[in-house]
């Protein structure tokens, strides 16, 4: 069974239809790549599916039940955990504490419990330490030791990068919806992250949803690549397949050379 | 399962400097308490009653801290809050004499019934009357002030549900509004038969309000409270809603319960904070409430510093010792004076200009501001000097300890606008001067693999096998920028 089925998913700002009938599924442990050009609306279906926008008409299924409608944390609390194109870490606060945040939804101890520190509380805090350094462990020991103390603010931008997805990982999500992972990362960054993310589905047990637009990575490691094109899914498939659809060459590059593609298949 | 086996450091800070600190804490907290039970013996009724008020003042700062501060919602409403907390406290406490005299007193508004609600009363009806004797009128007193407290934690709940609709300047005119609203009703009709209207009563119980055992220890327990929730899980969350609210709600944390709780545990502490006020005052008013409260709370706080609890105790330190001892600011001087004082001032503002500027590494030391300084200074003392017969007459400086205190402000926010201690908490380690010089051992480690372009291509492997690799410091460090 799929784990999150998108079906008939329209929302649109006043006169702009930012998504229209978009459909797809994402199968339990799969990497899924969601491209198209700017303002396809790739962003705003990752709104649709978190609760930050209520679409207009559709639905969204997690693990066979309907999530519109839920607000953004009780999305979290069922599983679905994403990061943002431009950063929103918590750039005040310290790597651990950013990461310890995530995981605050999961602890079962009230307030007074916790201004008294029963033991209860104590043993949760642990263990989320615990999480948050594993979590961490995922990018190396870079953000680990002595970084955990820093506060954000003094890190560098590929390193936000990494604390944000370790910050997702650690809410306890089984689904990752990566909102452009290695936007402002240089080649060498991107390939790691490109190694980290597989890592993630292969060792981490995530199931993830990605957008990017860098087709190296997306080439690279996904299994499959929905493609939307304002607002309206024009292709979906295995990349090879994907890149060489007219269709998508078309949103990319335009007619001419949609045309040329075209009469290439024609040929061949 | 690759795992990173670099050891893991939770803490900040490592556990044998932790005893120390600790047993730090405890000797200054035992010098504290020994340095105040000498002033109570020896001191003067005044420094016994300014640091009555600071710890009275510090349990408003320091509750009002959690919503500005921790939650970073600014509030303006804690007036409101102090003023339910005070009444309840008031009416609970008022003792006989004075029931009597408002009873019979023509202007009083109050009735027999609600003169009649007092905790005496209240346990005398659950047959606990060994508690109303007056060797127990501080087991009275600590229910008053906790029921006081409920009353405002509530009002506070009704202020915290608009904060979830509104954010920013809106949501500060909103809690601004709702604290002089309830000022306001206080005083008609509806309330009047519970707060004698405007007129307010006197005769409440000094005991404790004056009282540095009493007031200390409830700062203490409002300390105690505050800070652990704040470096709680809870606090965290609060602190995330501060940084990036949808960024909180998308990591799983409940905005609007937060923010609720928030609004609510700092409400409680106000409540708190306004029944010792009004036991430190000796009777109710609704003057005693009024916005300017408020506004010593928010000085105190930005002057300390809004991101930490020892800052904004600072702060409050610095605002009651202006209120308590500014007197000679308010007094009547003759002209000639006055000038020798601006004289003294702006020389003192340009000495603490050479200060600054040598402090901060800056050149020149003598900025050219600090010429005028001076230039200012002569002038002032030359007219006072000479003394013409044009300056003659005296002054008073009405109002003088505002001017003081808003000055104040105005320098700290130019020089220092993170306030006095800004974000940092006072710790031993800063006291000591236990900063760091060189890199450790762990970051030299962390360096080399860094960067080692072997390491790179498969992080966790690599990290887990090499970590205790030799150091290559000479390398750049192309990823890093920040340390």
């Amino acid at each position: 069974m799929a784990m999150l089925e998108v079906e008939h998913l329209r929302k649109s700002f006043g006169g702009l239809t930012a998504t229209n009938d978009v459909s797809f599924h994402v199968n339990q442990g799969e990497i899924v790549s969601i491209i198209g050009p700017n303002g396809a609306g790739k962003s705003t279906v990752f709104n649709l599916i978190t609760g930050v926008y209520r679409p207009d008409a559709g639905d969204v299924r997690f693990e066979g039940k309907s999530i519109v409608g839920k607000s953004t944390n009780q999305v979290v609390d069922l599983g679905i955990a994403r990061t943002f194109q431009n950063l929103r870490l918590f750039t005040n606060l310290t790597v651990l504490e950013n990461v310890l945040i995530s995981q605050h939804h999961r602890l079962r101890s009230n307030w007074l419990a916790a201004v008294f520190r029963t033991p209860s509380y104590r043993r949760q805090e642990r263990s989320m330490r615990e999480v948050a350094t594993e979590k961490l462990g995922f990018f190396g020991p870079r953000l680990q030791s002595f970084r955990l103390h820093q506060p954000v603010y003094v890190l560098s931008y590929a390193n936000r990068r990494r604390t944000e997805m370790a910050r997702a990982m650690a809410t306890g999500a089984k689904l990752l919806l990566l909102d452009e992972p290695s936007a402002g990362m240089n080649p060498k960054e991107t390939s790691e992250i490109t190694q980290i993310i597989r890592r993630m589905r292969d060792e981490g047990g995530y199931t993830i949803v990605l957008v990017e637009h860098k087709m190296n990575l997306v080439g690279e490691i996904s299994d499959r690549v929905v493609v939307l094109d304002y607002g309206e899914k024009i292709a979906e498939g295995e990349y090879r397949s994907v890149v060489n659809d007219p269709k998508v060459i078309e949103a990319y590059l335009g007619k001419k050379a949609a045309d040329d593609k075209r009469e290439e298949l024609a040929d061949g | 399962m690759a795992r990173i086996v670099t050891p893991t450091a939770f803490d900040a800070i490592d556990p044998a400097k932790r005893i120390r600190n600790v047993a730090l804490t405890l000797l200054a907290v035992g010098v504290g308490v020994l340095v105040l039970w000498l002033l109570e013996g020896a001191g003067s009724t005044k420094l016994v009653q300014a640091l009555a008020l600071f710890a009275i003042w510090g349990v408003a700062t320091v509750s009002l801290n959690l919503i500005n501060g921790t939650l970073g919602i600014l509030s303006l409403g804690h007036h409101g809050f102090m003023l339910i907390g005070g009444y309840t406290t008031g009416l609970l406490m008022l003792d006989e004499a004075a029931r009597q005299r408002i009873l019979t007193s023509a202007r009083s508004t109050m009735t027999e019934e609600t003169l009649a609600l007092s905790v005496s009363n209240l346990l005398r009806g659950v047959g606990l009357d060994a508690l109303t004797t007056p060797e127990t009128l501080w087991v009275r007193f600590l229910i008053a002030i906790f029921l006081g407290g409920l009353l405002a934690a509530f009002a506070g709940l009704l202020v915290g549900t608009p904060s979830l609709r509104l954010r920013g300047d809106y949501l500060a005119i909103v809690t601004f509004g709702f604290g002089e609203i309830i000022r306001l009703t206080a005083s008609t009709r509806l309330f009047s038969a519970y707060t004698n209207g405007a007129l307010g009563f006197p005769g409440v119980t000094s005991e404790f309000g004056k009282s540095i055992w009493w007031t200390f220890g409830v700062l203490a327990f409002t300390v105690f409270v505050i800070s652990k929730l704040k470096y709680s899980s809870y606090g965290r969350a609060m602190q995330a809603i501060r940084e990036d609210e949808i960024a909180a709600q998308a990591m799983g944390v409940n905005v609007a319960y937060h923010k609720i709780l928030g609004f609510v545990i700092s409400a409680f502490f106000a409540g708190v904070a306004g029944g010792l006020w009004v036991s430190w005052l000796g009777g109710v008013r609704l003057d005693f409430f009024l916005f300017q409260l408020t506004f010593f709370f928010l000085v105190a706080i930005s002057a300390g510093g809004t991101g930490s609890i020892t800052g904004v105790l600072l702060g409050t330190a610095v605002v009651v010792f202006v209120r308590q001892y500014g007197d000679p600011l308010e007094e009547n001087y003759t002209i000639q004076t006055w000038l020798y004082i601006a004289s003294a001032t702006l020389a003192l503002a340009a000495a603490g200009a050479v200060l600054f500027r040598t402090l901060r590494r800056l050149r020149p030391r003598l900025h050219w501001g600090s010429w005028v300084l001076l230039g200012g200074a002569a002038v002032a003392a030359v007219v006072a000097a000479v003394d013409p017969a044009v300056i003659e007459g005296t002054f008073r400086g009405f109002g003088m300890r505002a001017i003081f205190l808003s000055v104040l402000l105005i320098v700290i926010m130019v020089f220092r606008p993170e306030g006095m201690l800004g974000r940092t908490e006072f710790s031993w380690s800063w006291l000591l001067r236990e900063q760091r010089t060189g890199p450790t051992d762990e970051e030299r480690t962390q360096d080399a693999w860094m960067s080692n372009p072997a390491f790179r291509s498969d992080a966790g492997a690599a990290a887990s096998r090499e970590v205790e690799g030799p150091s290559d410091a000479a390398a750049p460090d192309d990823d890093e920028g920040g340390r």
